[in-house]
């Protein structure tokens, strides 16, 4: 069975901040065209921030991802910061103690996630949110391992489906948020939330498959 | 190459090309309208807009064919191969080491000597950077002396130059003296001296010089620098720190030992930019490394091959943020930092940033940088209201009443995002709110800000939080209310929901909070004062809430100053009916009307919910949303004041401008307040804030 060392790892969260402040400016593109335009650089900072304390430190992925959860948690504001700020921390949560992360750890991390940005938002799929990433990512990394398929296969099952999940926020009209208010014209443009949010997932799954063993 | 011709054609006086309007495209063009749309722009010099009516389509379509021209290489936009490799090491560098800017100069110039371009490099950049009222430190060296040899910054008013160190020999040409003279001059700004070495004897000595009133009124001056401008030295042997007579009383073998491979301001730092211990440290009288990386803007300027791991250390130790450097030099940092495939960019042309779409014209704001604006707003707040208030912990996110928090009284606590000022920070001050959080435009601040408000309002008997109740808030408010329990700090909240346009009755719980908030923090904020227990507080508290009634009307939506467009629409001649403060949906979108029309459609709302009786007495507040004038306000209150008096209720208070405004958004708000004994008691009990004084 495969399996990833949850001790060391925690450099792939210094390359999820990587990734997150490079795509700053086109973050705040796209949320400057139905939103406030501030979302790649509240995204830049906290990640930033977090990749400072981490770095030169040799951390496991659920240290890591604790730090992450609690800096963009209580330093960030905003909505974002209490969303993301949450998802880090109950992935880190299912993760602590853990030393080999198999396939259904990794659904069980993926799962509490979910639930607990669930707990302290609305929004469902289809209302042109970072939800519109994450469930279908997680239903493809479940589908994948219920198929038989191997962890490094879920894995990429699971990025697949979280770039098609941004990808239909095109097509969606916003109605949750400040880009709600835009009605009709938030068609044809990307959500920021969902578009951070698979670059988040993709990152973070990429990391764990070059690691299996 | 083709570039934009210098003589644009101005309105359709002499439009060739409205002879060709139509759906057809012109033979010439062939069958391709981004031809047809790139000829218009780059050969004709028309405008966008010029474009959109000759074309006879909208000017999105024009917009995206330009872009995508350059895309599929029908326009190809080509840049003097020198220029071009420097500009995208810089923008490298920028990116890499999140840098605020970078200039990197061509290194294949051979017209001047390297140091020559660094310092009209410099000179330039100072010239961008520098403001009135800056105090700017200088160290020294031989390419700082560059920059002010060609420097020549004109009309800076009140300017002061800082020598960063103390002095040194006058062996050389660029000691820090001069170097500090040489700016100020350049600049025409006052020079402040340290007149003392810059490296003693003895830690005892240095300590002696310190505490002289002469150096520490300079090293005060030094402490009010907002800019820095210093050279970076390299340790290798040839480098001419070891001739320059800085350092010729000791031997730098102990700090080579230790790891150290540069100087930045007389300080030794190692390769990941740490500071490097040695028997310097106490005998040196000058900036000190950490006093340096809280200067907000501070200007490196270094260039040389020999210099790569001294700049790298630096730019890894986060020392500068401005970065002037040569070609060469800024390649090999970012070689050795291991960014690879630059040399493939440089080859290319570089992938230019999408126009953006312009379909609305951006709107004109007073604005530096963008990304600044709550950071410079609230710099001038501070600097501005430091009789009302003061940063806790010396941050501006997190403010506190100048003698407002007391033993053994409620603390108030309130805050929410920017751009509704004067709310939140306004309202802070002795008889109101003890200390206010503050977020990022229209968001929510972190939960952290709100602890540290909990804690310095706390005077033993609890914290009340009330603020406007937003998603966003009420999670970073609950956050924060369980960390203050977590340090034995009572906290109880009321979230104002006085906007009765955006729910119905049965959903009183949902409303959001507006600018009825002004009149539910007075009260709050009076309670607490008079030392009524939390639990009093927070019920009158909770009764005025209940009690104020507010509705707005939108005619104009607001503008980000990150976009600089209208983030939403309301037609010509439309109005919104309810709208909140963020632009969220209203009740009704109409056409607009009188406004005595518009005044009694609010107030018959506020009616149907507050059910006066004769004689009742009330509080009255017209607010605007940022760009509509007092003149329309009082046609605004001439109304309200005559709704209520012919039901015969009488106006205890009124007050008419700005109090919880959405940034340039243009409308209005009514808030009010249906008063009992009690209300109106705590209504007049004194306070003292910025924007609001009872006596």
């Amino acid at each position: 069975m495969q399996t990833f060392s949850n001790a060391s790892s925690g450099a792939i969260v210094l390359s999820l901040a990587e990734r997150i402040i490079e795509n700053r400016a086109y973050l705040s593109e796209i949320d400057g065209k139905i939103g406030d335009g501030d979302h790649g650089v509240n995204m830049a900072k906290g990640f930033g921030m977090a990749a400072d304390r981490l770095k030169d430190k040799d951390t496991t992925l659920s240290e890591a991802l604790d730090t992450l959860g609690t800096v963009l948690m209580t330093e960030i504001g905003g909505s974002m910061g209490p969303l993301y700020g949450v998802m880090f921390t109950e992935f880190a949560e299912k993760l602590d103690g853990v030393p080999a992360i198999d396939a259904a750890t990794y659904s069980t991390m993926l799962h509490a996630g979910l639930e607990g940005i669930q707990s302290i938002g609305s929004a469902k799929v289809g209302d042109k949110t970072l939800i519109d990433t994450l469930v279908p990512a997680v239903e493809a990394f479940d589908g994948a391992t219920a198929n038989g398929k191997s962890f490094d296969e879920a894995l990429d099952a699971l990025v697949v489906a979280a770039e098609a999940g941004r990808d239909s926020t095109r097509d969606l009209v916003a109605k949750i948020g400040r880009a709600s208010r835009l009605g009709e014209r938030s068609l044809g443009v990307l959500d920021a939330g969902a578009t951070s949010c698979a670059i988040i997932l993709k990152e973070l799954s990429l990391g764990a498959r070059a690691r299996l063993a | 190459m083709t570039s934009k011709t210098s003589s644009p054609r101005k309105g359709g006086a002499s439009r060739s090309g409205a002879t060709d309007t139509s759906d057809v495209i012109p033979l010439r063009y062939g069958d391709d309208p981004y031809v047809w749309a790139c000829w218009l722009y780059y050969e004709d010099g028309m405008t966008q807009g010029e474009i959109a009516d000759a074309m006879g389509v909208s000017r999105a379509t024009v917009n995206s064919y330009l872009a995508d021209a350059r895309e599929k290489g029908i326009v190809n936009i080509s840049l003097e191969p020198a220029r071009l490799a420097s500009l995208t090491i810089a923008q490298e560098l920028k990116r890499h080491f999140g840098l605020a800017d970078c200039l990197v100069v061509p290194s294949d110039d051979n017209a001047r000597p390297l140091i020559d371009s660094l310092g009209v490099a410099g000179a330039m950049a100072l010239q961008k950077l520098m403001k009135s009222g800056d105090t700017l430190a200088v160290s020294w060296g031989r390419t700082v002396m560059s920059v002010g040899e060609h420097a020549d910054v004109q009309a800076l008013q009140d300017a002061t130059v800082v020598q960063a160190t103390g002095g040194t020999t006058a062996a050389f040409s660029y000691t820090p003296d001069l170097c500090a003279a040489s700016i100020a001059r350049a600049i025409g700004a006052r020079c402040v001296g340290i007149t003392a070495p810059a490296i003693v004897k003895s830690g005892e000595l240095r300590q002696m010089l310190l505490d002289e009133p002469l150096l520490q009124e300079q090293f005060a001056t030094l402490a009010q620098a907002n800019r820095i401008l210093f050279g970076i030295s390299s340790l290798r042997p040839n480098s001419t720190i070891h001739t320059s007579g800085f350092f010729d009383t000791v031997s730098l073998q102990d700090y080579l030992a230790a790891g150290a491979v540069g100087v930045v301001a007389g300080r030794f730092i190692d390769e990941r930019g740490r500071p490097v211990a040695g028997p310097l440290d106490d005998r040196t009288v000058g900036i000190s490394l950490d006093m340096l990386r809280r200067i907000g803007t501070r200007i490196a300027v270094a260039g040389g091959f020999d210099k790569v791991p001294a700049l790298l250390a630096a730019l890894r130790g986060g020392y500068a943020n401005v970065l002037i450097t040569d070609a060469a030099t800024g390649h090999g940092i970012l070689r050795a930092d291991g960014v690879t495939g630059l040399d493939t960019r440089i080859s290319q042309r570089p992938k230019l940033a999408q126009t953006p779409s312009s379909y609305r014209a951006h709107v004109k704001k007073f604005l530096n940088n963008p990304n600044e604006v709550v950071e410079e707003m609230l710099d001038g707040v501070v600097r501005a209201h430091r009789d009302y208030i003061e940063p806790i912990n010396g941050s501006h996110r997190a403010l506190v009443a100048k003698s407002g928090p007391r033993p053994g009284k409620v603390g108030l606590v309130i805050g929410g995002g920017t751009g509704h000022e004067p709310c939140f920070l306004g309202y802070v001050g002795k008889g109101l709110a003890d200390a206010v959080a503050v977020g990022n435009i229209f968001s929510s601040p972190p939960p952290d800000p709100i602890v540290q408000c909990a804690v310095a309002a706390s005077g033993g008997e609890g914290v009340l939080f009330v603020y406007g109740n937003y998603a966003g808030d009420v999670m970073n408010f609950e956050m924060a209310a369980e960390i203050a329990e977590e340090k034995g700090i009572a906290v109880r909240t009321v979230l104002t929901t006085d906007d009765i346009a955006s729910s119905p009755i049965e959903d009183r719980e949902g409303r959001r909070g507006v600018a009825g908030n002004f009149f539910i923090f007075k009260i709050a904020g009076a309670a607490c004062d008079r030392g009524l227990s939390l639990d009093a507080c927070e019920a009158v508290t909770r009764k005025a809430n209940v009690r104020t009634y507010t509705v707005g009307v939108a005619l104009e939506p607001c503008s980000m100053p990150q976009t600089r467009r209208h983030n939403f629409e309301i037609g010509p001649d439309d109005m919104e009916i309810g709208m909140g403060i963020h632009g969220e949906p209203g009740v009704t979108r109409e056409r607009i009307k009188p406004a005595d029309d518009i005044t009694d459609a609010i107030m018959d709302n506020i009616f149907k919910e507050m059910k006066p009786t004769a004689g009742d007495r009330v509080a009255v507040l017209v607010n605007s949303f940022g760009a509509t004038p007092l003149m329309e306000l009082y046609i605004l209150y001439r109304r309200v004041a005559q709704r209520l008096a012919a039901k015969n209720i009488e106006i205890e208070a009124n007050w008419i401008g700005h109090y919880c405004t959405s940034l340039d958004m243009v409308g209005a708000s009514i808030s009010i307040l249906h008063l009992d004994q009690e209300l109106t008691d705590l209504l007049h009990h004194p306070c003292e804030t910025a924007f609001l004084r009872i006596n």
